[in-house]
């Protein structure tokens, strides 16, 4: 088994990320996949993008424009 | 008239930090690959192009590489002349194979060399800007500076006027990010400028004679809930940590975001006179052609030019003044006076939660209050102490640059613990026929108000419902200028059983450290005054307490950080206590208990002063 390098695009280990960790995961060609060095994840790239989208949860009013900064009269997300 | 200045700056450095580990994978490390070098100098160029198209001025921080690099210079020099764009001389940037040959080392981070070597960096990278420019710049900065170093420059080279200082809570937590390997420990400094002390670059001047003769500037204008919270290299003005935190639409490459960061930072200046302040620097590093993460370069290059883009279009609007940093540093000292805090009623701009923090920062303390907690304060450190904090190789402290907290949420609890023990908070506890409520559990929301000397925090009153009886109460936080006290008043709006009494514990839960670890508490005294006696108690960690009727003030006198907090109090029936902590809650609570009636009111006031 060969060396593992870094791939298209350098991404970072989601699970990682999702605890404020930011660490750069290796690409094993052999296995198709990247994996991280310091948690047990491990997936090939869509497994990657798609739980990037998924750390995103966080963000609720992450695309809100807001126009106001002290106003509280309605929550940000539509909910009562 | 509302005025909103910005502060862009660019830096040419040749070895941008993250490159040399991003595009060198795989290969050994060689600081002085000429690819490295003309990709450095393009990113430079690009940077300076997008700022300019959107007619934005900037300061060009050359960084001691630059300074060997004859192009890096000569474009310089044509900016200066063509765009009016100031030459200054950052102290990042270090790392080159001239610097490496000459020092022997690969610490890059000016504020933890010795001081010997401070001073030999300093004379060394100021002559040979002298050298390449015919004058000494007039802005200079490093993520952060501390006192001893402003001091030596101010005293070498008068006219540097302005320094990039410090970047806003950037220390534990960007440490942990990093997996415990970026050592910029630097909590507990302002988040926008200010005028650093002799003493301590964090805590501001509080008149002439503590002026270091600069003014400081944050490194970039950061996210005031965020960054408290999480990796605060997520959430500042710099587009790529935007894109770092993942806070864009990857379909659209959409981040309305940081436009809510920046005119969350535009509405600052209803607290702060009509002024308010932003600051955009973003390394070479950040635009790499290989991309940064899973951010492609093209995306990079794109928020950096909607960055620029949205500055140059509140420039157009009149909205925005473009200053380069020794403009602003005349700006700031014709505006402000030294006793002048900086004010920022904050809300969240990104999570979706109702939060709202409120921030305060003067010569003699920085505060957060936190009204999701009731207006309890959640952070508090002591700047009236204006302490003595060398870091360095040689010293103490050799890469811990934190301005220490008697009260930190994050690193020491706040209101919830597990299982046993306290965390630190300023807060209270409203009683009535053996039911508790603490007010960290009501949230509500502030409006600020200027009353002469004073900024005051009005919250929004909140109901306090025990099983017979429902308490109305309003929480007013008083910070009077150029002193180091908060004044809290709890005000009893109403009581659904007018006959009713009630009883109230003003308390302060706090110890003292910079970092998530305990300090010994070993040293601190703990005092009840009352009239001619007092009591006191030497931590222990015995978990003793001591208690006076009528108490004029309790108070802790903490050693280690030479500070002196007490509390006083203005109300009926009132008795002032103080608590030693043990082993597994290392902290030390003040506080007063009083009775409340409808219409009635308890006042306390915190004082913080420096302990010898």
């Amino acid at each position: 088994m060969a060396q593992s390098g870094k791939g298209r695009l350098n991404y970072r280990c989601p699970s990682c990320f999702m605890r404020d960790l930011d660490i750069d995961m290796f690409y094993d060609k052999d296995k198709n996949e990247y994996y991280c060095i310091r948690c047990q994840y491990r997936g090939g790239e869509d497994d990657v993008l798609a739980k990037n989208e998924l750390a995103r949860f966080r963000y609720g009013a992450m695309m809100r424009r807001f126009t106001d900064f002290e106003d509280f009269s309605g929550r940000e997300d539509g909910k009562a | 008239m509302e005025q909103f200045i910005v502060n862009i700056i660019h830096r040419p450095e040749m070895v941008p930090e993250y490159a040399e580990k991003v595009t060198g994978q795989g290969k050994a490390e060689d600081i002085g690959r000429k690819a490295l070098l003309t990709e450095s100098l393009d990113i430079f160029k690009t940077q300076q192009q997008i700022a300019h198209q959107n007619g934005l001025k900037t300061t060009i921080q050359m960084t001691y590489a630059s300074l060997f690099n004859a192009e890096a210079v000569a474009l310089a020099k044509e900016h200066h002349e063509k765009y009016g764009d100031e030459i200054g001389l950052s102290l990042l940037g270090l790392p080159c194979e001239q610097f490496r040959e000459k020092y022997k080392t690969k610490d890059f981070c000016i504020w933890m060399f010795s001081m010997e070597d401070k001073k030999a960096i300093v004379r060394d990278v100021f002559e040979k800007f002298h050298d390449a420019f015919g004058f000494y710049p007039e802005s200079t900065g490093s993520y952060y500076m501390d006192a001893e170093l402003i001091n030596f420059v101010k005293a070498e080279y008068p006219s540097v006027k302005c320094a990039v200082a410090t970047c806003w809570e950037e220390g534990p937590k960007a440490y942990h990010t990093c997996n415990n390997s970026w050592y910029t420990l630097m909590d507990g400094g302002p988040w926008a400028p200010w005028i650093p002390s002799k003493q301590n670059t964090h805590a501001p001047a509080a008149n002439q004679a503590e002026d270091s003769g600069i003014v400081a500037i944050p490194h970039l204008s950061r996210d005031l809930l965020a960054c408290y919270d999480g990796n605060g290299s997520n959430f500042g003005t710099h587009p790529q940590n935007v894109l770092r935190g993942m806070i864009y639409d990857t379909s659209t490459w959409e981040y309305p975001y940081l436009y809510n960061l920046i005119d969350q930072y535009r509405h600052l200046a209803k607290f702060n006179n009509g002024y308010a302040y932003n600051m955009m620097f973003v390394g070479p590093g950040w635009m790499n052609k290989m991309g940064r993460w899973e951010a492609p370069y093209e995306l990079l290059k794109k928020s950096y030019e909607d960055g620029c883009a949205y500055y140059g279009k509140l420039k157009k609007e009149g909205k925005l003044t473009d200053m380069t940093m020794s403009e602003f540093a005349d700006f700031y000292r014709q505006k402000k006076t030294y006793t002048e805090p900086e004010c920022a009623l904050w809300r969240d701009i990104l999570y979706g939660s109702d939060k709202q923090l409120f921030w305060y920062c003067d010569p003699y303390k920085r505060v957060c209050v936190n009204m999701d907690q009731g207006g309890a304060i959640v952070d508090l450190r002591p700047y009236a102490a204006k302490l003595e904090w060398p870091v360095g190789i040689g010293t103490k402290h050799v890469q811990d640059a934190s301005y220490p907290f008697l009260i930190q949420e994050k690193y020491r609890a706040g209101y919830f613990t597990h299982y046993a023990g306290e965390g630190t908070i300023r807060s209270a506890k409203v009683c009535h026929n053996g039911e508790e409520v603490d007010l960290c559990l009501c949230r509500t929301h502030a409006h600020f108000a200027q009353n002469g000397g004073e900024r005051v925090l009005t919250l929004d009153p909140v109901d306090i419902e025990f099983s017979d009886v429902t308490v109305k109460i309003q929480t007013r936080i008083a910070f009077p200028e150029g002193t180091g006290q908060i004044r809290i008043e709890r005000n009893v709006l109403s009581m659904s059983d007018p006959a009713a009494e009630v009883t109230i514990n003003e308390y302060m839960v706090a110890c003292y450290g910079t970092t998530e670890y305990p300090e010994d508490m070993t040293g601190l005294t703990l005092t009840v005054s009352a009239g001619e006696k007092s009591e006191t108690i030497p931590y222990e960690y015995k978990c003793r307490e001591a208690s006076a009727d009528g108490a004029d003030s309790v108070s802790c006198t903490l050693p280690p950080i030479k500070t002196k907090v007490t509390m006083t109090c203005q109300g009926a029936d009132k008795t002032g206590y103080v608590r030693e902590g043990y082993a597994f809650s290392p902290m030390f609570t003040l506080g007063y208990t009083g009775k409340l009636h409808d219409k009635e009111a308890f006042v306390t006031w915190l004082n913080l002063e420096r302990a010898d």
